[in-house]
């Protein structure tokens, strides 16, 4: 009986006093780690814009920069990152986000000036297989969709990221072999961004 | 690991730089042990990886070898290896938290490897075989010397897969690419595997001319 109650004091206290530390370290370095999530994604935003960046730039510089170089426009629907350089419109990013097969996604749609040629894509948040949906963030994905069209050939806003793309159709992608649902999923979210955009700026995509 | 691990407790009683040495070379807890294998492939690509994932170990053996040596008056034999557990978390998770805040490139390119010095063996076995008989200075000689012993390891196997795989030591050009073609397998898995085998067979070869054969 005696024991049981030293092996439950024991148990408790050491509980409590682990737990104070890790809460005490969990509250002191949560600015420094929000910070650092939040260079990581003006770094995506920065790249996608095709904004010259060193590559080895620490977090602080990552910040100014997008603080000195992108104009925020909120619209109720949509945020726009707007690249400007000498008061001309260089290119726009979307953010995007959506389920994956394992987590969230989240990521930047760029756009050139016309708003219907796409810049780039980036993800900068994503738990999909590794190998698998998780090569949505290699340069091989990446870069098929940069300089492709959020429009199919008769105006019609969406892409398509299909097992064989016609190389023809300016809005297909090819999907990831083994990874449909992150594919899926992917386009999804790109469609449902790319229909608020042309909502929001019926303007300037048709 | 039970002949190595007999063979130290046979020097529970020695003094600290027996200890040291033994953590180093004779009892060391990669090339003779064989323990904390998967960190010391998946890491070692670049040279300050390997340096920064062994002052991580080091740091928290160290701390964890203190606080049970200092505990094992009054730690209940039946949780023990559960108090264990929950002191080596702690001081693991506090190691990644400082990362993440203060050294975000490391801490993305050590990916989950630092949370999972949670359950590197090394760390485990110093606590169980080590400090649980050892006075707390002692223990911390122990888990400096463990920790030391892993880090250089580490770090030989990040010279080579550095080396010969990018050309680079701690990021400085050594071979040029003029003349020299990285060799892209010592930067994947199986290159890892290879130069750990050659550091084994070397530290071996170097017992075994000096005629203390430590059974590996």
């Amino acid at each position: 009986m005696k024991e049981t109650a030293h092996t439950l004091l024991y148990a408790g206290v050491l509980g409590v006093v682990c737990a104070t530390l890790l809460t005490a370290a969990g509250r002191f370095t949560a600015p420094y780690r929000e910070a650092n999530a939040r260079a990581d994604e003006v770094r995506h935003v920065l790249r996608v814009l095709r904004v010259p960046v060193e590559p080895e730039a620490p977090a602080h510089e990552l910040l100014d920069l997008f603080e000195e170089r992108i104009r925020i426009e909120e619209h109720p629907d949509l945020t726009l990152y707007l690249y400007e350089e000498n008061d001309q419109l260089q290119a726009v990013a979307v953010p995007f986000d959506g389920r994956g097969v394992w987590g969230p996604i989240k990521g930047f749609l760029a756009l050139e000036p016309d708003m219907r040629t796409i810049r780039g894509v980036t993800f900068h948040e994503q738990q999909e297989t590794p190998g698998l949906g998780g090569e949505i963030v290699s340069a091989a994905f990446r870069e098929q969709f940069e300089g492709q069209q959020v429009v199919d050939a008769e105006g019609r806003p969406g892409i398509r990221i299909v097992p064989e793309s016609d190389p023809e159709a300016l809005n297909e992608m090819d999907a990831i072999t083994g990874a449909t649902m992150t594919s899926d999923r992917v386009e999804d979210m790109l469609n449902a961004t790319i229909e608020r955009i042309v909502e929001e700026r019926q303007d300037y995509v048709r | 690991m039970s002949d190595s691990s007999m063979n130290a407790c046979g020097l529970c009683q020695g003094e600290g730089l027996s200890t040291l040495k033994d953590g180093l070379w004779h009892n060391n807890p990669i090339s003779i042990q064989i323990l904390g294998i998967c960190s010391a492939l998946a890491v070692t690509t670049r040279v300050i990886n390997s340096l920064v994932m062994g002052a991580a170990l080091m740091f928290v053996i160290v701390m964890a070898n203190l606080s049970v040596s200092v505990l094992r008056g009054i730690t209940p034999r039946r949780i023990r290896m559960i108090a264990e557990v929950a002191i080596i978390a702690t001081f693991v998770i506090l190691v990644d938290q400082f990362l993440r805040a203060f050294w975000w490139e490391m801490s993305l390119a050590l990916g989950p490897y630092v949370g999972l010095i949670i359950t590197n063996c090394i760390v485990m076995g110093r606590a169980e075989a080590f400090a649980l008989q050892n006075p707390p200075v002692l223990s911390m000689v122990d888990g400096l010397a463990n920790g030391l012993g892993y880090g250089a390891i580490l770090v030989i196997i990040g010279i080579i897969r550095e080396l010969f795989g990018a050309g680079t030591l701690l990021g400085v050009t050594v071979l040029s690419p003029e003349w020299y073609t990285p060799n892209q397998l010592m930067i994947l898995a199986p290159g890892a595997f290879v130069a750990l085998g050659f550091v084994i067979a070397v530290f071996n070869a170097i017992n075994q001319f000096r005629g203390e054969d430590n059974g590996s």
